[in-house]
């Protein structure tokens, strides 16, 4: 339905003369995420300061059969966080408050627009975080990381979001405010936090998230490997994996990525390197001692050239530098690239860097790597030129070729960024037509008339439809009456 | 249209085989679950087994109850009616091995001491410890949320399961999650399986995220005379950079039947890690007792073995799970000692002092004490959005009040609508869940 003027007015009236955005230019600015292959701009944005105003803007959407589109930060990376189908997108950016910090109880209360790492800031000087950790930290927001349970380097030993968040207040599909779980665990019922984590707004937009926040740990030791062949890395990270290390974080730079921070960022990783990876591990002292001494020795049995531990927090803090600014360095090597988050089996990644590098070669591109080596989530950026359209045909053929590459091996479509409208078309690589319908079915319950964030997460496929009825066994019908 | 139980019996033959129905009356007495006397036990060997059993009683519309171990059917409300016991016992295959990816997919009728001896020899582990956990099903463990000291370090079951396979109530095999480590593909459908009690679908295949063990183990047991100085020794240590696997609470009567040293409560806090960093820690751990004027002692680690036999479920208990918070320890524990002096009667309670997640175990107390103390608990714990579940317990307690206790309304209406859209028949364990579902 279109936004007439008469709920243009309505929708004033709900968040004030300063909470609605409607002029074009203005809602341009919300026309895309960080994957701007997809645009849509919303009809208008809404720009809500209360729950209450999040209510009544999403129970009028439904009155008026108009798309609900929430959003936090924009910093998604999957075509979650743009409309489509035009309606109302819901910024949640204003409110951004910590409501509540809770440490001899370990949780504190937010609200969705907080940035990431503002509660860390906001509870570091009394020693504790909040772990999950994308690399948008600085910039995404924690109701961002709910909608799509985001990871980052760290979660390889603290969890991604849905391992941190406890409870949620939740604006579902049908303008209810339903507030589940909470600060105590176990509550009796289905586990609906659990569900809503990662749901990317489908259900509806959370207003109130509490997270569990952690202790800093005693001792952090952050390392520098490097190897000559980026095949012994990833052997090297597999066997880190198997003989039990669970590191805070092991990721991985190949060649390509090397280059392209040096040049843009100054030399922080050895050139001549094949491969680096970036190994930290914290905890108690004795511990992170102990563990330091063996990853070492396994690094350097798989064909280290060189394994050196920063010495002061300048030095770590430089490490960390060129892994999250890499992105942005890719600049130097390409105007475009695609980038996926697929996932394969930790003890699959000598394998499927073989194959990358199989398909890089078949279809003449440069793919760089830069990703979470140790729960075997690749990054692969998929460099091709803007100005060719048969460059970017030969990166999308790729992109799909190493995705089922990915899904053979045992893996996963996506393992921190979400599906958004980029990948939905991917999930029935994963599962069937039952698994798909369930999921439908269960989007259905939240938001019966389908307007929160349409066309994200599910495909367009036959069993996310109304009417589809899965396979049942077959039985040997009326013989038994 | 009703049909008889001897033609039907005559369907799930065919289906299943004539030796995996069982309708012999004795046997099914035996099964009988708060008073329901099933039709059917049918045993099934293969997920599709359980998947043609479901899809007969989704068309005859026959009530199922799932079954592992049948050491938790105890929890919850009585079912409203029982036709079908479907016994997962012998679904307990490994399907697929990782040890390198420390994961592992599994039948849900394999048990966790099954689970347990063969990733031993690896030092790997599944590491959920509810008492008696040897026995029971990995899949009975997940649809009931169990969980045990181990998760003040590990978390509860809904972080370790990646991927689950179940039936729904129609029939249909459904897979959600995935089989690695990491995966944000879709909804994640093993979250809302985690302690559903098989109200959406039964359980058949998992895929566990496992754990290494860890190099070396010390377990350290701190004495206090008030519950107060026991919750602010606990508080110490949650405020510190320790790392303990287990930060047990146990109140006199707990540690007596642990065979641990006398004392009016307890903390046991279990150390693993590399060597030398436990023995670091011990020597930390030791500082923070003394600021609260108390020694550690190190107890051997069979103090655990001794906990899980001590604590698990006897079937005329009464056991309680509790979720407060670690800040209102004491004066949870308070209202449980007052309803229960300790002269009169042994109470055991023990719980998870860093996530505030007590249980207590109560023998041969009367339907009125239990039910007066659940109300008195629950009346505290709401104000900062506790609960109490009962766990375990007779018939009759249970049938004297609500199991579940309350759910926020609002939920609770989202909770029966997937009800509603997954299993409108009330095929599932139908009436034993929250809220009568």
């Amino acid at each position: 339905m279109p936004l007439t003027p008469a709920i243009a007015q309505e929708l004033l009236r709900i968040l004030g003369a300063d909470g609605l955005v409607t002029t074009p230019e203005g809602r341009m600015v919300y026309e895309a995420d960080m994957h701007t292959f997809y645009k849509g701009a919303p009809d208008a944005v809404a720009l809500p300061r209360t729950t209450a105003q999040v209510q009544a803007v999403v129970k009028l959407c439904r009155r008026e059969s108009l798309a609900v589109v929430p959003r936090g930060s924009g910093t998604g990376l999957i075509g979650g966080a743009m409309a489509p189908k035009g309606g109302v997108m819901v910024s949640v950016n204003r409110m951004d408050g910590v409501l509540e910090v809770d440490l001899p109880n370990r949780c504190a209360v937010v609200q969705p627009g907080l940035i990431n790492l503002w509660l860390t800031k906001a509870i570091g000087d009394r020693g504790y975080f909040f772990a999950p950790d994308p690399s948008s930290q600085m910039v995404s927001s924690i109701g961002g990381n709910v909608a799509t349970n985001a990871g980052g380097p760290h979660c390889l030993k603290y969890g991604v979001t849905t391992n941190h968040v406890l409870g949620l207040e939740i604006v579902t599909g049908t303008g209810d405010l339903v507030r589940v779980g909470g600060k105590v665990v176990d509550g009796p019922g289905y586990d609906l936090t659990g569900v809503v984590v990662g749901s990317e707004g489908t259900f509806g937009i959370v207003t109130a998230i509490t997270v569990r926040v952690l202790h800093t740990p005693e001792a952090v030791k952050t390392a520098l490997a490097t190897f000559a062949s980026i095949t012994e890395a990833s052997e090297a990270v597999s066997e880190i994996i198997a003989s039990g290390i669970v590191p805070a974080a092991l990721e991985m730079l190949d060649a390509a990525i090397i280059s392209a921070i040096n040049a843009s960022i100054g030399k922080i990783y050895p050139d001549a390197a094949d491969a680096v990876l970036l190994i930290e591990l914290d905890g108690p002292r004795a511990e992170v001692e102990a563990q330091a001494e063996r990853v070492a020795i396994i690094c350097r049995r798989h064909g280290a050239v060189s394994v050196s531990v920063a010495a002061d927090e300048m030095e770590r803090a430089l490490l960390w530098k060129g892994r999250k600014e890499a992105a942005g360095a890719v600049g130097r090597l390409t105007s475009s690239y695609l980038l996926q988050d697929a996932v394969v089996p930790r003890s699959k990644l000598p394998q499927i860097m073989r194959e990358m590098k199989a398909i890089a070669a078949r279809h003449r591109l440069i793919i760089a790597n830069v990703f979470h080596a140790g729960d075997g989530n690749l990054h692969p950026l998929i460099c091709y030129d803007d100005r060719s359209a048969e460059d970017l045909e030969r990166a999308k053929q790729a992109n799909e070729e190493l995705l089922a590459a990915c899904i053979a091996l045992g893996g996963s479509v996506t393992g921190e960024h979400g599906v958004g409208l980029d990948k939905a078309k991917n999930l029935p690589l994963q599962y069937g037509e039952a698994d798909l319908n369930f999921m439908f079915r269960l989007r259905r319950v939240f938001d019966p008339a389908g307007l929160m964030n349409p066309d994200k997460l599910l495909p367009s496929h036959p069993a996310c439809g109304e009417g589809f009825r899965p396979k049942r066994p077959v039985l040997p019908a009326g013989a038994w009456i | 249209m009703a049909v008889s139980t001897a033609s039907m019996a005559g369907v799930f033959a065919e289906r299943l085989g004539p030796d995996r129905l069982i309708v012999d009356p004795g046997a099914l007495s035996a099964a009988a679950i708060d008073g329901h006397t099933p039709r059917f036990i049918v045993r099934p060997a293969s997920i599709d087994h359980v998947a043609a059993v479901l899809a007969i009683a989704w068309d005859e519309n026959l009530a199922v109850v799932p079954r592992g171990a049948g050491t938790a059917l105890g929890l919850g409300a009585a079912p409203s009616r029982v036709d079908v016991v479907i016994d997962l016992t012998g679904l307990d295959h490994v399907l697929e091995d990782n040890p390198d990816d420390l994961t592992v997919s599994v039948e849900a009728g394999m048990t966790a001491g099954g689970l347990a001896e063969r990733l031993a020899g690896r030092r790997q582990w599944l590491p959920m410890d509810p008492p008696g956990w040897r026995r029971r099903t990995l899949g009975g463990m997940i649809a009931t949320n169990a969980a045990g000291p181990l998760r003040a370090r590990y978390g509860a079951l809904r972080d370790l399961v990646l991927g689950v396979r179940f039936v729904q109530a129609d029939g249909v095999v459904t897979w959600g999650g995935a089989r690695v480590v990491k995966s944000v593909t879709g909804y994640d459908v093993p979250k809302l399986m985690v302690g559903a009690l098989g109200t959406l679908g039964v359980l058949c295949e998992l895929t566990l995220r496992l754990q290494p063990m860890p190099e070396a183990e010390q377990t350290w047991l701190a004495p206090f005379t008030s519950i107060e100085a026991a919750q602010a020794f606990a508080a110490r240590v949650v405020n510190s950079p320790l790392q303990p696997m287990r930060l047990e609470l146990l109140n006199e009567a707990a540690l007596r039947v642990c065979q641990a040293p006398s004392a009016p409560f307890g903390v046991a806090v279990a150390i693993g890690s590399a060597h030398p960093a436990v023995r670091e820690q011990g020597e930390a751990l030791a500082v923070l007792a003394s600021g609260e004027k108390v020694r550690v002692a190190a107890v051997g680690e069979d103090l655990w073995t001794r906990y899980d036999a001590a604590l698990t479920p006897a079937e005329d208990e009464v056991i309680l799970r509790i979720g407060s918070l670690p800040s209102r320890l004491a004066d949870t524990v308070e209202v449980i000692e007052r309803a229960f002096p300790a002269a009169e009667r042994a109470v055991l309670i023990t719980g998870c002092a860093s996530l505030g997640s007590l249980r207590v175990a109560i023998t041969g107390a009367d339907v009125e004490t239990v039910k007066q103390l659940v109300e008195e608990m629950r009346g505290l714990t709401a104000d900062f959005g506790g609960a109490v579940v009962v766990e375990s317990a007779p018939t009759n307690v249970r049938a004297a009040f609500d199991p579940w206790g309350p759910v926020e309304p609002a939920a609770l209406g989202l909770m029966r609508a997937i009800k509603q859209e997954f299993d409108a028949r009330g095929v599932l364990n139908p009436g034993r869940f929250v809220g009568g579902l």
